[in-house]
């Protein structure tokens, strides 16, 4: 049965979900040294051949959903549609040749046992070969090319990632052989989430909350942790400050596995940019590279939504900014956005308007408070 | 210094300044007279190129006058008013808010969020206080790390257990008491890459440091912290920034304050701060590539030239002027970045140890 099972899940060969595992040291070494010996079998074998590269193709046209049977969550996943760098191609020889640099100076970094910050990375790219690596952001590409290459993360390849996030709430924290973290004794800053993902996978987790609530912005996040939302509705605040990093997005799907009963509930503003950034943390996106998809979580949209508007004020609607029609256009054709998703979407680009959740102080400071409150006990999320 | 009084103490001060402001104004008009405001202007340096400024840190150089009697005044008084009942309403009920929260609270009548921030300074100058006794604060960017322990609103900042590991800079640095430190210097680092370079490379072990970003331009919270631990452990403070305009331009923030804020600076800024580097003479000292010396722009350059314009410079400052100057003659910038380009490790094992060792810095 379990077999008919995987079996009728892999129908179509192009549904294997394709990951960025996350590797030590040791492993991405290994992975990096097998890839030039194939490289220099191929060469030097009988009938010798340049191998070109094949990576994990990060454009939308390999962009599956699944909609699982059993999981209410819907998953994207980059398939195994591949591109190849080739050196035989002109328009690809130069970025073949900067998969194999930066795999280099990867693999030197991690032999030392130490880390590189991007930045680090592009001026050391930039000394070794200036006629490859002209720009920071060659440098981001590349780095992806090797996370779609060797499908680890861009973390295993030893490079430091800084972690914006924030949490605080009924969490209690602790790292093996250390003190216990009270994320409710935080402070207005809460307790700040380490950009080191093998140091989250160790945390132990407590918690007697009833909700997880990821929070768009720092300033809510600050007035929430102030106002301690947190012991009148038992929850866990989290926050990425913005568009969310890895690691903030790592602990949140930690806790989605450890909690699975806690729903997961999302506060963004009302504009196109919230949405994403919801989205983001619900499916992943393709920008973020080959990594993205593994920390999908079930997360509901909990406001600001279209049916707020009435209790904003006239003048607390803004324009909307061409930046923010971009981002809903490319949102709307996205073939994962769920129907009562685009319906907002819709009215928000009707509207032509944006609101923040800061226009809720409208009605007084506490007025967020109630407003969650009110929205979480009628189940009145999406 | 503020915090020599409590907390409660300052609160109803301030209330009762607030009260004895207003009932000023309700008596001179129902007096029939038009009553006048005065409020000091403050700038911590000027650009004048007459060597004679009156700049300083704590007097004002004019006084601006409103009164009810011009039009764009009584807009400003009434939007002054309405944000002080609105400060008054915080104190009393012991909350914070950010100056974004105060103009959501009446959007239609402020126009836009400059003219919150605007009435919000004249509110400060006029009560003779910082803003976060106004209790309005922002949220904090900073983070810290090293041989330090302090208390915040009852919470525990351990960072001696582990020295390697950020914590954000406390937002409300009134609250921030029992600081305990076996530091021997203050770094205080531009970026937070070079920040996440000397955790990597475990900088606080070899160093009893303590280690401060802004992440960029440092915000109020970490300008106050920053000036709290200087005060309470008498530590020397080495600033370590790119060595560009903008670099340059942080430098000056943590040591002088910013104009914006020039009413305050007094106690946000910290004249001990040193420029540690880097130098554009460290660019040959340390060997960089060509490749990482960057050509200035004509942004950049205008930027220096107007930095180079400023009063504190060639008063108080006079060798961090001439390596303004050399900046912008060699025309070229570069990062700390560039230093770690043959060995990861140049920067936390070489180059900021034997500076400080040495007393390489200005």
């Amino acid at each position: 049965m379990g077999d008919l099972r995987k079996s009728s899940m892999r129908f179509f060969s192009d549904q294997n979900l394709c990951y960025a595992d996350i590797l030590p040291p040791s492993e991405i070494r290994a992975r990096i040294e097998v890839a030039v010996l194939n490289f220099l079998r191929i060469l030097a074998s009988p009938t010798p051949a340049i191998s070109d590269l094949p990576l994990i193709n990060r454009r939308s046209s390999n962009c599956r959903t699944s909609k699982g049977l059993l999981a209410q969550v819907s998953c994207v996943f980059l398939s195994h549609s591949f591109c190849t760098r080739s050196l035989m191609r002109a328009n690809t020889a130069k970025a073949f040749i900067r998969v194999w640099k930066v795999m280099e100076m990867c693999f030197g970094v991690l032999v030392q046992e130490k880390r590189v910050t991007q930045r680090e990375l592009f001026y050391k790219l930039l000394c070794d070969s200036p006629d490859y690596f002209t720009s920071q952001l060659l440098v981001n590409r590349t780095i992806q090319d090797v996370v779609a290459l060797l499908q680890c993360s861009r973390y295993s390849l030893g490079i430091m990632a800084s972690s914006r996030g924030l949490v605080a709430g009924r969490l209690l924290l602790q790292e093996p052989n250390q003190e216990v973290v009270d994320c409710s004794e935080c402070g207005l800053s809460g307790h700040a989430i380490s950009g080191d993902l093998n140091r989250l996978e160790t945390l132990i987790l407590n918690t007697d909350a009833r909700y997880i609530i990821v929070v768009e912005k720092h300033a809510i996040f600050q007035r929430l942790a102030e106002d301690r939302v947190f012991n009148q509705i038992p929850s866990i605040l989290i926050t990425a400050k913005g568009y969310p990093d890895i690691a903030t997005r790592f602990l949140l799907h930690r806790l989605a596995r450890a909690f699975p009963d806690l729903p997961i509930l999302a506060l963004v503003d009302w504009n196109p940019a919230g949405l994403a950034i919801l989205c983001t943390f619900k499916f992943g996106s393709i920008g973020m590279g080959l990594e993205a998809y593994r920390y999908a979580c079930n997360v509901k949209w909990l406001g600001l939504r279209g049916d707020d508007l009435e209790m904003i004020p006239e003048q607390s609607l803004v324009p909307l900014k061409p930046r923010d029609l971009q981002i809903a256009k490319s949102l709307m054709s996205s073939e994962v956005l769920q129907e009562n998703y685009r319906r907002e979407l819709e009215i928000m680009v009707q509207h032509g308007q944006r609101v923040e959740i800061e226009a809720l102080y409208f009605h007084g400071y506490d007025y967020l408070g109630k407003y969650i409150a009110k929205k979480i006990v009628q189940a009145n999320y999406i | 210094m503020e915090g020599k009084r409590s907390g409660s103490q300052q609160h109803c001060d301030l209330l009762r300044k607030i009260r004895e402001f207003t009932r000023a104004i309700v008596e001179e008009l129902s007096n029939g007279r038009s009553p006048t405001i005065l409020i000091d202007r403050f700038r911590n340096y000027c650009t004048n190129p007459n060597a004679n400024c009156c700049c300083s840190y704590d007097l004002s150089y004019g006084k601006e006058i409103l009164t009810f009697r011009r039009e764009s005044h009584v807009h400003r008084l009434d939007i002054l008013l309405r944000v002080l009942l609105i400060v008054q309403q915080l104190l009393q009920e012991s909350r914070h808010g950010s100056k974004r929260d105060i103009y959501y609270m009446h959007p239609c009548i402020f126009s836009e969020q400059s003219v919150v921030d605007q009435a919000i300074n004249d509110i400060c100058i006029l009560m003779q206080c910082s803003r976060h006794n106004l209790n309005v604060v922002s949220v904090g960017n900073g983070l810290v790390m090293g041989w330090i322990r302090f208390l915040e609103g009852g919470r525990k900042f351990d960072c001696i257990n582990c020295p390697n590991m950020a914590h954000p800079v406390p937002v409300q640095v009134e609250e921030v008491k029992d600081i305990v430190s076996v530091a021997r210097f203050i770094l205080i680092v531009e970026k937070e890459s070079v920040f996440q370079r000397l955790a990597n490379d475990q900088f606080c072990n070899a160093n009893r440091c303590i280690v401060i970003t802004g992440r960029g331009y440092p915000d109020i919270p970490t300008r106050r912290f920053l000036r709290l631990l200087i005060e309470k452990l008498c530590l020397p403070a080495y600033c370590l920034v790119d060595c560009d305009p903008y670099g340059f331009d942080i430098l000056t923030t943590y040591r002088f304050g910013s104009l914006q804020m020039a009413y305050d600076a007094k106690y946000l800024r910290c004249p001990e701060v040193r420029w540690l580097g880097a130098f554009p003479s460290d660019s040959e000292k340390y060997c960089l590539p060509q490749q990482c010396l960057l050509p200035l722009t004509g942004k950049d350059k205008r930027k220096t030239e107007s930095m180079l314009n400023r009063c504190y410079l060639q008063r108080d400052v006079p060798k961090w002027r001439s390596e303004l100057e050399l900046m912008l003659q060699r025309g070229v910038k570069f990062e700390i970045e560039a230093l770690s380009v043959y060995s990861l490790s140049v920067l936390t094992k070489e180059y900021i140890p034997s500076k400080i060792k040495g007393g390489v810095h200005i």
